[in-house]
C-alpha cells in the first residue's frame, strides 16, 4: 500500500527524513518495499529567467546567457541547450546545489566563459524527462523561487502490511502507528463532531455476512473535477482522479481505511437490499467486464438485480457519472471471508476487497461516512438526505479486555520490561488500562490473546534490546540422523566413483515407471501432473540434456523420495544413469572405451555391503534389459540397460545404463565392519580357458567351479571373453571364457603339486557338468 | 712384470672408462677380471715368479684389481645415474595430467550439509515428515485460518483425496510434537511445493530447513543467539543479522531474518523467518495428542524456516534458480566434493 508522506503528516508529527521514518517501520513489522519520490527538494534550485543569450566566443555548441535569478544581480551561463528563447524561465542550479547523482554545481569556467550554475533539464532535477533541452517553466513561475513550489517534494513509501494489521492500510491508521512508536503525539480522527443523523428506516439485510450497513442520501449534488489537492492526493497514492464523487470515497478509504461506495440514486430501482446472490447470475461491474456470481456471493441489490458486488466492486449501471446529482452513500462492514472467497473466484481485486478481506474497524464505518458526507458538501454542494442503517452502530461491540502478566512477557521475551514501559507502550497502541486486563480499540481486531500484547511490546522494544543466547545439551540422534547419514555416506561413495549429483523435479509428465503414479489434482501443466514413481525418467532428461549440450561423459546419480499409491507411500531411493565415454583416449595411446552394463554393476556393488547376483526380470519400455539386483534373498534394486532404438531417441551413442536402489533395502542389508584375518601366506595361480556355447552364463561356470568345494581354491576372476562374429578364431555358435583361479592355504605356503591337483579336479568338475572344452 | 701390471692397469681402466652401457661395462670386467681376463692370467703367473719378488709382485697385484674394480664400481655408477636420467629425460612435464574422473555434489546437499552440521554442533537432531500431508498438518495444526490464502487451490498442489504436497517444512515440527514430548530440538530439510509458476527465481519444488526447540523457559533471547550462531557460523564472523518483526500464523511474535554477509554479495537479505511458537499451535498439539505436556503455560519454544535454494543461489552467484534443477554437467562439476 502507498502512503504519501505529506498526506501523513497531516496527522501527526514524523521522523526527520524519510529514511529514518522507513527505518522505524521497518524496525517494527513494517516492511518498506519502495521509497518513491515525487518533485524537487532542492533547495538551491530556483526559477530564474534567460535576460539575453550569446554565441560562446570559443564553442561553436555553447552559449552564454545572462539570467534574472530574482537576486537582483544579473547571472552569466553557459548553457549547451537549444531549447529556448530569451525571456523564458527555466530552473537555474545555483552554485553549491547537489543535483541527483552527487552532482554538484560550482562556479567555473566553461571554454574559458565563467558561468556561474547551470540551467538543467527536467531528468538533471529527478524529475521525469519533458522533451529535449532545458524544463521550460511556465510563465507565471515567479522569477527567484524555490522550485519546490512548481515541483512540490514529496515521498510516497509503498509498504507491505501483513494480514494481520488492517488498521494499516490507511494514512490515519499510519500515522497512529507512527505516533506510538515514537512517542509523538498525533491528531485523532479528523472526522466531523456532532451527533449522528437521525436513522429513518433500516436497510433490509438477508444474509449474516454483513454485520453493519448504512446508506447516506445526497441530493442535488453536482459532480465535476476534483480540485488540485485533492487529485494530488490520490495521484500520490497511485490512483487516478475521476470526479468529485468517486475521488472523495477513495480519498476517505485512503484516509480513514473504510471502503464506501457511492450510487447514483436515480439509477436505484425500488429499495436497496443485501442478500445472497441467489439467482442473479450475472453482474456487469464498473471496470465493465462481466461476472458470473455464485449463489453464496453477496450483493447489493435493488428492483432490478445486483447493483454491487458486496465489498468487492460497484455495478456498471448504478455508479456515479457526470450527471449525477442524487447519491446513496454506502459505507458497510462485510464479512471477510466472504469477500475473499467472492474476489479470488473472480479475480476481481479492488481497494475495497482488499480492505474487507482483512476486517474493517466497525466502530470506523458511520464515522467515514460522515467523512465523505461533509467533503462532498463542500467540494459537490447538495444537502444530506436520510441515512439508513441496519447493524450495531450507537453501542457498538462490547471492547475486549486482555490480560497481561509481566512474568510471563520476560519468559518469552528473555528479558524483563518494566510496567511503566508496558504502560507506556500498550496505551501508545491506544489500549486503555483496566483492573482485568487491557482494553482493545475496536480498530485491533488483531489483538485477542496476552501473547498478542508480548509481540507489541517485542515490536516496540526491538530485537537490539533482547539478549543472545545459546546453549547446547546433548541430543540422542534419531532414526532421520541415521537415514541422513546413511544416504551422504552413498554420496560421498558415488562421488569417489565419478558420478555427478543431480536433483530432479518429484513432479512429472507421467509416473515413469511400471507402476500407477499418484496424480495431482490441481497441476501447473500436464508435464508437471503425477508424482514421480521413480528417479530414472528425471536423470535420462538430465541425460539428453547433457548429450546435446556435448558432454561425451554422462554419469548422474540422484538421491531423492519417490512416491507409490501402495503402502509406503514414500520411500527413498538411489538412482544412476551412465552413459558415453567412461575412460577417454589420451595421448599415450590409451583407446577409449564406453560406460557399459559391467561398469554400472561395479559401481553399485561398490555400495553393498556383500556380492549380488543378477537376476533377469521382465524389462519395459524404453528398458531391453532389467535385473533385480539381489543381495542373499534379498532384491534391493533394478539395473537396466535401454533398448538401442530408446537410447537413440535420447541422442545416445553407446549403452545407457539405469540402476535403482531402495535405500530401506540397502540400509536393511546393515554394513560388515568387522575384523577378517587376512591371507600371510602366499597364492599361486592358474589359469583356465574354456569353450562353451554362446548361452553359457559366466554365472554357471563360477557356480560349478564353486560347487566343487574345493578348499584351496579361494579367489575366481575372469580375464577374457571372446566372442569371434566371424567364426575364425573361435566357432560362431561358440564363446571363450579365461578364467584366474586363485589358490592359497591359510596357514602354510603351497606347493604346485597339491595346486595341480586341485586345478585338475575343478578341470573335471566343469568337464562333467557343463558343455565346455579346453583350449 | 711391473711394467705389465702398470700397463694392464691403463688398459683396463681405460676400457672401463669408454664403456658407454652395462654391456660393454660387463664386456670389460670379463676381458680383465674373467676367468681368461688379463689380471686373472697375470695372477696365474705368479707361480713362476721368484719368492723374493713375490710379496712385493702380489701386492702391485692386489692393489691392480682393486684400482679395476673401483674404476668398475665408478663406471657402473655413473652409467646407472646416467640412464636414470635418461630414463626421465624423455618426460615431458608440460603435457596435461591425466585426472581420475571424481564426481560432484549438489551445490544444495552442499549448503544443507553445512547447516545441518551447525545445528548438530548445538545437539539438534534431524526429523522428517512426508510430502504428501494432511491440511491439519500443513495448515489446521499450524493456526492459518480456515479461509488463509495459502490453502487455495491456485497456491497449494491437492491431491484427488483431499491431502495436499506440503507449502513448508513446518508440517513437521507438527509431525515432531504428535509423537515426542518436549523437550524438542529438532532441523528438518526437505522439499515442499507452491504452484508458482517456474521462472528465474521461482521453483514449484524447493528445499527448505525447518527448527523447533521446545522446552521449558526457551525465549526470544534463545531463537535471537541460536539464530545469529548458525548464520555467523554459515556465512562468516563478520555476518550482519538483523530480525525484523513481522506476522506468521503460527508464531508469536514472529520475525523475518536479514542478512548481510561478505558471501552473499554485501548485500541485504531477506532469508528466513521465525518466531516464538504460537501458543494456539501449542493447544492444537495438545488436543490432539489428549495429554497437556505441551501446555503452552508450561513449556515454550521457537521455531524457524528458511529456504536453501535462494540462498544456495546467492551464495554461489548463479542468475537463475532452474540452474539448480537443470542438472547441467558444466554447472554441477563446478561443485566438487
Amino acid at each position: 500500500m502507498k502512503i504519501s508522506l505529506n498526506w501523513l503528516r497531516e496527522y501527526g508529527t514524523l521522523p526527520e527524513s524519510v529514511s529514518e521514518l522507513a527505518e522505524l517501520l521497518t524496525r517494527a513489522g513494517v516492511e518498506v518495499e519502495e521509497v518513491i519520490t515525487h518533485g524537487v527538494d532542492l533547495p538551491e534550485v530556483v526559477v530564474a529567467q534567460i535576460v539575453s543569450s550569446d554565441p560562446h566566443p570559443n564553442a561553436d555548441r555553447l552559449s552564454v546567457c545572462q539570467v534574472d535569478d530574482g537576486s537582483g544581480e544579473p547571472r552569466q551561463i553557459v548553457c549547451g541547450a537549444k531549447n529556448y528563447q530569451v525571456g523564458d524561465k527555466v530552473p537555474l542550479a545555483l552554485p553549491g546545489a547537489i543535483l541527483p547523482g552527487d552532482f554538484k554545481i560550482k562556479v567555473g569556467k566553461l571554454r574559458g566563459v565563467k558561468s556561474e550554475g547551470m540551467m538543467a533539464a527536467a531528468e538533471e532535477l529527478g524529475l521525469p524527462k519533458a522533451g529535449e533541452g532545458l524544463l521550460i517553466l511556465p510563465q507565471e513561475a515567479r522569477v527567484g523561487a524555490p522550485l519546490s513550489e512548481i515541483f512540490p517534494a514529496e515521498s510516497v513509501l509503498d509498504l507491505e502490511i501483513t494480514p494481520n494489521r488492517p488498521d494499516l492500510l490507511s494514512h490515519v491508521g499510519m500515522a497512529r502507528e507512527v505516533a506510538a512508536l515514537t512517542g509523538a503525539a498525533w491528531q485523532d480522527r479528523p472526522f466531523v463532531e456532532g451527533d449522528l443523523p437521525s436513522v429513518t428506516a433500516p436497510v433490509a439485510i438477508e444474509t449474516p455476512l454483513c454485520s453493519l450497513y448504512t446508506l447516506q442520501a445526497l441530493h442535488g449534488v453536482t459532480v465535476g473535477p476534483s480540485p488540485d489537492w485533492l487529485r494530488k492526493k490520490l495521484e500520490a497514492v497511485g490512483l487516478r482522479s475521476i470526479n468529485t464523487i468517486v475521488d472523495v470515497t477513495n480519498f476517505v478509504l485512503f484516509e480513514t481505511g473504510q471502503p464506501l461506495h457511492a450510487f447514483d440514486a436515480d439509477k436505484i430501482e425500488g429499495e436497496i437490499l443485501v442478500r445472497p446472490a441467489g439467482e442473479s447470475r450475472d453482474f456487469e461491474a464498473l471496470d465493465e467486464q462481466r461476472y458470473a456470481l455464485d449463489p453464496g456471493d453477496v450483493v447489493i441489490a435493488d428492483a432490478s438485480g445486483p447493483v454491487a458486488l458486496a465489498g468487492v466492486m460497484g455495478g456498471r449501471h448504478s455508479g456515479v457519472t457526470a450527471t449525477t446529482c442524487n447519491l446513496l452513500l454506502e459505507s458497510a462492514c462485510f464479512d471477510a471471508g466472504q469477500v475473499r472467497k467472492t474476489s479470488r473466484r473472480l479475480g476481481l481485486a479492488s481497494d475495497s476487497s482488499h480492505r474487507f478481506e482483512r476486517g474493517v474497524d466497525p466502530a470506523g464505518v458511520l464515522p467515514a461516512a460522515r467523512r465523505a458526507v461533509e467533503m462532498i458538501l463542500e467540494l459537490a454542494g447538495g444537502s444530506v438526505g436520510e441515512l439508513r442503517v441496519t447493524g450495531p452502530v450507537r453501542d457498538p461491540i462490547p471492547a475486549r479486555v486482555v490480560p497481561l502478566r509481566l512474568e510471563r512477557l520476560a519468559a518469552v521475551l528473555g528479558i524483563p520490561v518494566s510496567a511503566d514501559k508496558v504502560d507506556a507502550i500498550l496505551t501508545g497502541f491506544g489500549l486503555g488500562k483496566t483492573g482485568q486486563g487491557w482494553e482493545i480499540p475496536t480498530f485491533r481486531q488483531d489483538l485477542t490473546r496476552e501473547v498478542d500484547l508480548i509481540e507489541e511490546i517485542a515490536r516496540v522494544i526491538g530485537m537490539g534490546a533482547i539478549p543472545s543466547r545459546i546453549s547446547a545439551t546433548p541430543a540422542v540422534p534419531g532414526e532421520a540422523d541415521v537415514a541422513y547419514d546413511f544416504q551422504m555416506d552413498l554420496r560421498r561413495k558415488l562421488v569417489a566413483q565419478g558420478l555427478n549429483e543431480a536433483r530432479t523435479s518429484a513432479l512429472v509428465s507421467s509416473g515413469g515407471g511400471c507402476e500407477e503414479a499418484l496424480r495431482l489434482r490441481n497441476p501447473l501443466g500436464e508435464d508437471q501432473a503425477f508424482l514421480r514413481t521413480s528417479l530414472v525418467p528425471g536423470l535420462l532428461t538430465a541425460l539428453t540434456h547433457n548429450i546435446r549440450q556435448g558432454m561425451r561423459r554422462v554419469a548422474l546419480f540422484e538421491i531423492g523420495r519417490t512416491f507409490h499409491a501402495g503402502n509406503p507411500e514414500e520411500s527413498m531411493t538411489l538412482a544412476l544413469v551412465l552413459n558415453g565415454v567412461t575412460a577417454a583416449a589420451d595421448w599415450r595411446g590409451t583407446p577409449a572405451r564406453a560406460f557399459d552394463w559391467h561398469d554400472a554393476r561395479g559401481r553399485l556393488e561398490a555400495l553393498l555391503p556383500a556380492p549380488c547376483q543378477l537376476r533377469p526380470t521382465t524389462a519395459k519400455v524404453p528398458f531391453a534389459l532389467v535385473a533385480e539386483i539381489l543381495v542373499g534373498e534379498c532384491c534391493v534394486g533394478v539395473l537396466g540397460q535401454l533398448a538401442p532404438s530408446e537410447a537413440k531417441k535420447l541422442d545416445a551413442e553407446g549403452p545407457v545404463l539405469a540402476a535403482e536402489i531402495s535405500l530401506v533395502a540397502l540400509r536393511g542389508l546393515g554394513r560388515d565392519f568387522n575384523y577378517r584375518e587376512f591371507p600371510r601366506f602366499p597364492a599361486m595361480g592358474r589359469d583356465i580357458a574354456l569353450l562353451c556355447p554362446l548361452d553359457l552364463s559366466y554365472a554357471d561356470v563360477e557356480r560349478t567351479l564353486r560347487e566343487a568345494n574345493e578348499k584351496l581354491l579361494v579367489q575366481i576372476e575372469p580375464f577374457d571373453v571372446f566372442i569371434d562374429p566371424t567364426g575364425e578364431k573361435v566357432p560362431r555358435d561358440r564363446k571363450s571364457i579365461g578364467i584366474s583361479l586363485t589358490f592359497r592355504a591359510p596357514t602354510r605356503t603351497l606347493n604346485s603339486e597339491e595346486v595341480n591337483t586341485a586345478f585338475e579336479s575343478l578341470k573335471e568338475s566343469l568337464g562333467t557338468k557343463l558343455a565346455v572344452d579346453f583350449r | 712384470m711391473e711394467d705389465r701390471i702398470a700397463a694392464l692397469q691403463t688398459e683396463a681402466v681405460a676400457a672401463i672408462e669408454s664403456a658407454t652401457d652395462r654391456k660393454s661395462l660387463d664386456a670389460a670386467r670379463v676381458t680383465h677380471l674373467g676367468k681368461s681376463g688379463g689380471i686373472t692370467r697375470l695372477s696365474e703367473g705368479m707361480r713362476d715368479v721368484s719368492k723374493d719378488d713375490r710379496p712385493r709382485l702380489g701386492k702391485l697385484l692386489n692393489e691392480l684389481r682393486q684400482a679395476v674394480n673401483a674404476a668398475l664400481e665408478a663406471r657402473e655408477l655413473a652409467l646407472a645415474t646416467e640412464s636414470d636420467a635418461a630414463a626421465l629425460a624423455a618426460l615431458d612435464i608440460t603435457l596435461p595430467g591425466t585426472r581420475s574422473e571424481t564426481g560432484s555434489i549438489h551445490p544444495l546437499t552442499h549448503l544443507l550439509d553445512k547447516a545441518v552440521g551447525i545445528f548438530r554442533r548445538l545437539g539438534f537432531v534431524l526429523a522428517d515428515g512426508p510430502d504428501i500431508e494432511t491440511e491439519w498438518h500443513c495448515f489446521d495444526a499450524l493456526n492459518t485460518p480456515a479461509d488463509h490464502p495459502a490453502r487455495n487451490e491456485q497456491d497449494t498442489f491437492y491431491l484427488p483425496d483431499g491431502r495436499l504436497l506440503r507449502t513448508h517444512t513446518s508440517s513437521v515440527q507438527v509431525r515432531v510434537m504428535e509423537s515426542q514430548a518436549p523437550p524438542v530440538r529438532i532441523i528438518a530439510p526437505g522439499a515442499a511445493y507452491r504452484r508458482d509458476e517456474v521462472d528465474a527465481t521461482h521453483l514449484a519444488q524447493f528445499t527448505q530447513m525447518e527448527g523447533l526447540y521446545v522446552d521449558r523457559q526457551v525465549s526470544v533471547a534463545d531463537l535471537k543467539g541460536t539464530l545469529e550462531y548458525f548464520f555467523r557460523e554459515l556465512f562468516g564472523p563478520e555476518t550482519e543479522i538483523r530480525f525484523r518483526p513481522h506476522f506468521f500464523p503460527f508464531t508469536e511474535p514472529s520475525y523475518e531474518i536479514d542478512i548481510r554477509a561478505q558471501a552473499l554479495g554485501g548485500k541485504w537479505m531477506e532469508l528466513a523467518g521465525c518466531g516464538m511458537v504460537d501458543p494456539a499451535v501449542f493447544e492444537g498439539i495438545c488436543q490432539k495428542r489428549g495429554d497437556r505436556v505441551f501446555d503452552p503455560e508450561e513449556v515454550t519454544g521457537f521455531a524457524f524456516g528458511f529456504g536453501l535454494d535462494r540462498l544456495a543461489m546467492n551464495l554461489i552467484q548463479i542468475p537463475d534458480i532452474r540452474m539448480l534443477v537443470e542438472n547441467d554437467l558444466r554447472f554441477l562439476q563446478q561443485f566438487p566434493a
